[in-house]
């Protein structure tokens, strides 16, 4: 047995419910209609049958000798019409054909009692009525008595059959008559009530698309106008945090750049002061000079730190502008890890030249940042591979340290993100990775980051080789 | 499953709908009428009045059991208390609850046990022939009485 699904559509569901309500309660009106009026038409039709029938009889009766010859009983029954069987004591009046219908409950009754009785019955593909009846004896002081005479009678009645088909059909026939009625209604239901629903919906897709301002206004007083109502006061509340958010976000932003930019200054006047510190260090006592060497080490850090604070809210600010030359992706990487001393503790693997539309300082940024995390937190060999395809350039980085853990993996690039709370003080300033992937993402690539084949960490620069806009 | 159910509810919605068959029921009281005779009454030597069961075989009607009586007692040892006049055709008819008998009589030719007679042998027919004990019967005489308009009963029929 195959299983249909039930209609998906509001719509469809509304008009199924609504054809299969009205027929079902058309149809048990008519239906019920039509069976008391057919069962009021077989009660009557009978009630006239079993009524000529003993009229027919009483009015034969008095001219009938008694004890009834063979002549007497054959009169009533020719009196009493065709399908007619008349007995005496057991005896049969000659003839009435038909009769052979009459059924045994009802002769039994016929000699049991003292009235007329009927039975319907089907036989030969359509119903009768069976009617037998004694025929009483009367006293002239009215008492009865029976005289043995015994009538049956068999009534044909499908004339009423057909009478009830008749109306079995019309009845049906109304039913269905409220049918197209019924598919109407619904589908006027249905759109009122799907009219609010789709735009509910249009404004729930503008709000997921992003427009904030989207609204539906409520129509009438019913629930889905208050679903309305309630569905613009949840996009109000969120367009006003959402606002919010966005001011606080850029407060901090400003901020952070504000604070940068003022600690420069005093940072440059400090670096000078400790680069004089340096030159003189030599002559210091042992701990002197290794104070020394911390605050310059410190000093050299907080510069660096700085630095990438203001590139940062550079991104934020979107005022990072991207200096686009024809480079030679190979080579800038090479000299990158060159310029850091790093030649000697990673492997390079780029052969040949591989041209691209890029910025080279970001480039070099991006390199010594992944390099630099890579060597930090990795262990070696950390392997630096340049390959390209004809759309992309694929810069990847892997060590073989402990790798990512599935919780750290998702936040790499977040700033200030420390994978080990323990090991809070590392030489980094906690931007690199952030800084590199918005310098991929100024270019119009990407950064990911996953494990190695060796179990280390892996992390995939994928810049395009032409710039779109260019 | 689902045709199986719509095909019962067909059956029910159409065969619900025909002729039933029934069991066996009553329907009414049995026809009468048949009787070996007639029933006259007459008086006897007390003045009592007395049925008397004329074997004609049938009943018949109230027109023919009226000539029998004013025909006469016959033999028995009772009499009639109607005087014995030439025609004894006697017309009825029957309106709901009155039998009215137009006697070639006039009120000199019976006596009140002529008039019982003549009640008596018109009612026990009709309540023989099915019709009700609780009919009054109007005897019209041929010459104009007040007594043509008396709607009477039989003693001897309650």
């Amino acid at each position: 047995m195959t299983r249909r699904l039930p209609p998906r559509g509001l719509r469809a569901r509304l008009v199924v419910a609504f054809v299969i309500v009205t027929v079902a309660g058309a149809g048990a009106a008519a239906w019920a209609s039509a069976r008391s009026a057919g069962s009021a038409l077989v009660d009557a039709t009978q009630e006239r049958l079993t009524a000529a029938l003993a009229d027919q009889v009483a009015a034969v009766a008095p001219q009938l000798t008694y004890p009834p010859g063979r002549e007497a009983l054959e009169r009533l029954r020719a009196a009493a019409g065709p399908g007619t069987l008349v007995t005496y004591r057991g005896r049969r009046a000659p003839g009435g054909a038909g009769a052979d219908l009459v059924t045994e409950p009802v002769r039994a009754a016929v000699r049991a009692g003292d009235g007329i009785v009927a039975q319907r019955i089907r036989a030969r593909g359509r119903p009768w009525l069976v009617i037998g009846t004694p025929v009483a004896i009367t006293a002239p002081d009215g008492r009865r008595r029976p005289s043995g005479i015994e009538v049956y009678a068999v009534r044909d009645l499908s004339g009423v059959d057909d009478r009830i088909d008749g109306l079995t059909r019309s009845a049906a026939a109304t039913a269905a008559l409220a049918l197209p009625l019924a598919v109407l209604l619904a589908l006027a239901a249905a759109g009122s009530v799907l009219r609010p629903v789709r735009d509910l919906r249009d404004t729930a897709t503008r709000l997921a698309a992003g427009d904030l301002t989207a609204r539906s206004p409520p129509q009438g007083a019913d629930e889905l106008a208050q679903l309305t109502v309630t569905v613009n006061e949840m996009a109000a509340s969120l367009e006003a945090s959402m606002a919010a958010m966005r001011r606080m976000q850029a407060d901090a932003r400003r901020f952070a750049a504000d604070v940068s930019h003022e600690l420069r200054t005093p940072l440059s006047t400090l670096t000078a002061v400790v680069e004089v510190l340096a030159a003189s260090a030599d002559g210091l006592e042992p701990d002197a000079r290794e104070s020394a060497q911390l605050a310059i080490t410190e000093t050299q850090r907080l510069v660096a730190l700085v630095e990438d604070l203001m590139e940062v809210s550079r991104f934020d600010a979107g005022t990072a502008t991207l200096r686009v030359e024809d480079v030679d992706v190979a080579a800038t990487v090479r000299a990158a890890l060159r310029a850091r001393g790093w030649l000697e503790r990673v492997e390079l693997d780029a052969a040949g030249e591989i041209r691209a539309q890029a910025d080279p300082r970001r480039l070099d940024v991006i390199v010594a940042n992944l390099a630099g995390n890579a060597l930090r937190h990795g262990r070696p060999p950390v392997r630096v591979a340049v390959s390209a395809t004809d759309e992309r350039v694929r810069v990847e980085v892997t060590d073989d340290g402990p790798g990512l853990s599935a919780d750290v993996a998702p936040h790499v690039f977040d700033r200030f993100y420390k994978a080990d709370a323990a090991r809070a003080r590392t030489p980094g300033s906690g931007l690199g990775l952030a800084i590199a992937l918005e310098n991929a993402r100024l270019h119009g690539g990407d950064l990911t980051a996953g494990p190695a084949d060796g179990g280390g960490a892996r992390f995939v620069l994928r810049l395009p080789r032409r710039r779109e806009d260019a | 499953m689902r045709r199986l159910a719509a095909a019962v509810a067909l059956t029910l919605l159409l065969g619900g709908c025909g002729v039933q068959t029934s069991g066996v029921t009553p329907a009414g009281r049995a026809p009468t009428g048949v009787a070996p005779g007639v029933t006259l009454y007459f008086v006897d030597r007390d003045g009592r009045l007395r049925p008397q069961l004329r074997r004609t075989g049938r009943l018949g009607t109230i027109p023919e059991a009226m000539a029998l009586l004013l025909t006469g007692v016959g033999d028995a040892p009772l009499r009639s208390e109607i005087a014995p006049a030439g025609p004894t055709r006697v017309v009825a008819t029957t309106a709901p609850g009155l039998i009215r008998l137009m006697v070639p009589l006039t009120i000199d030719d019976v006596t009140p046990r002529g008039i019982d007679q003549l009640v008596c042998t018109a009612l026990g027919v009709h309540v023989q022939r099915g019709g009700s004990t609780s009919t009054r019967v109007q005897i019209r005489f041929v010459q104009p009485t007040p007594q043509s308009r008396v709607r009477r009963t039989c003693p001897l029929i309650p």
